[in-house]
């Protein structure tokens, strides 16, 4: 699992590449609070390259959204593929995010 | 930028006692501000905005040019530390003005209600000012007290350049008072909706409390009493309870267009609803997560379920399905492919072929 993480002007983009299974999700829980940081502006995740993700993956994205929302700034999840997205809805997680294709 | 100014020794000692003093003025502005922010918080009371200055250099030079004989020191001049309090409604003047009055000590001789004050020919839509007091410091200072109307006379009444009450040529004074009585008017009027909205969510909280809840239509109001009755609570714990799931708190307001948009008038249709649904939404929440390993849920599962359950069940088909989805996620075509889904798997669920 690989996080590249773009930052400008108080914004971030990270692309997150792999399997976002629950070894993955401890290995990169570092990079989600480096994303933390820009929790005021808006922090894009882009999924185009996610394969897969489990319940962890799911605590690391709300953690993000949490922060967020503390600070006033906002999570986009960009392109996640489709058994992604019906992760995200049988869980509940749909409208939690703005999620853009 | 001091201007060249005509003082006499007395106001120049005046202004020396100011310069003095004025690291002390601006610490206590900020302290009173901070004091009155914090109160007025605690009580719940949102105003529009808190305002604070301390009198600048010229401006004081300025007065005391022209009416500096009426002061015998800087002590006697009450507006160097001024605060302005706006809120929204005319009814939470007197709810702050008795914050400061419990936060400081208030000079009543020289605090004036100019609400009250209105000559019967005058115009002006005017304010409530207290000269107040604080241990430890020796000078007075003033706090305004004002609705966003009174704000907002106060401002163009500034701009037309005449005082209140004064030199207004007669011709525009009829004009100035008209419209001073109608914002006085718009203000009590806001007053009014207030009162009557605070009273119709009382009446609303009563009836959800009682149970009668096909007398309660659905709005954002009642919608919002509804949910801190945690109706789908239950639902949400039966689906957790298959993963031995988490459940995050979120909230479930944007659930009230999907309610109304699938026919439902009033909060006891969604209380049918969830009584009629709730097995069909489980057996969906059953087919989807039940054969995985997903341990966290949001609690608008059980919503979400119900809902695509009944649209489900009532034949609304994959066109339904989308609609619903796209007023939750905004529009997308990925809407369509999880409508699909949900299609898909709708025949092989019980509750669908009863």
């Amino acid at each position: 699992m690989e996080v590249k993480i773009n930052n400008q002007d108080g914004n971030a983009t990270a692309q997150l590449i792999g399997r976002l299974d629950t070894p993955a999700s401890q290995e990169i829980s570092g990079d989600f609070e480096t994303l933390a940081q820009y929790a005021a502006g808006t922090i894009i995740l882009d999924c185009t390259q996610l394969e897969y993700i489990s319940s962890s993956g799911l605590r690391l994205f709300l953690s993000l959204r949490k922060a967020a929302a503390a600070k006033g700034g906002k999570v986009i999840v960009k392109s996640i593929n489709k058994d992604i997205r019906s992760v995200f809805m049988m869980t509940g997680f749909l409208n939690l995010f703005e999620i853009q294709d | 930028m001091k201007k060249a100014r005509q003082l006499d020794p007395h106001c120049e000692a005046i202004l020396r006692e100011y310069q003095d003093n004025l690291p002390r003025f601006r610490e206590v502005e900020q302290e009173v501000k901070e004091r009155l922010r914090q109160t007025l918080a605690d009580a719940g009371l949102l105003v529009a905005a808190i305002e604070s200055r301390v009198k600048g250099y010229d401006s004081l030079a300025g007065k005391l040019e022209l009416k500096g004989h009426k002061y015998s020191s800087l002590a006697d001049l009450t507006d160097i530390l001024g605060l302005r309090v706006i809120t929204f409604y005319i009814d939470d003047v007197d709810k702050v003005a008795s914050a400061v009055e419990r936060l400081f000590d208030i000079d009543w001789e020289n605090s004036v209600d100019k609400r009250k004050i209105h000559e019967i020919d005058s115009f002006g839509y005017l304010s409530l000012h207290y000269i107040c007091k604080v241990p430890d410091f020796p000078y007075r200072f003033e706090i305004q007290m004002r609705t966003l109307l009174q704000h907002a006379w106060a401002n163009m009444d500034h701009d037309t350049g005449y005082k209140s009450g004064v030199e207004i040529p007669r011709r525009y004074m009829r004009n100035m008072s008209r419209l001073a009585g109608m914002l006085e008017l718009v203000d009590d009027e806001f007053s009014k909706i207030r009162i009557e909205l605070t009273d119709y969510r009382r009446r609303v909280q009563a009836l959800v409390r009682s149970g009668n809840l096909d007398e309660v239509p659905i709005d954002g109001d009642t919608f919002r009493s509804y949910l801190e009755l945690e109706p789908f609570s239950q639902l949400n714990k039966r689906i957790a309870a298959m993963n031995q799931a988490e459940i995050q708190e979120v909230s479930l307001m944007p659930y009230l267009a999907i309610f109304k948009a699938i026919g439902l008038k009033t909060l006891g249709d969604i209380s049918n609803l969830i009584r009629d649904y709730s097995e069909g939404a489980y057996q969906i929440a059953c087919y989807q997560i039940g054969l995985t390993d997903l341990d966290i849920i949001s609690s608008s599962i059980g919503p979400q379920d119900l809902c695509i359950a009944y649209i489900l069940k009532i034949g609304g088909g994959k066109a339904g399905i989308k609609y619903m989805f796209d007023q939750l996620n905004g529009e997308s075509e990925s809407n369509e492919t999880i409508a699909e889904m949900l299609m898909e798997q709708s025949k092989d669920l019980p509750f669908m072929n009863k």
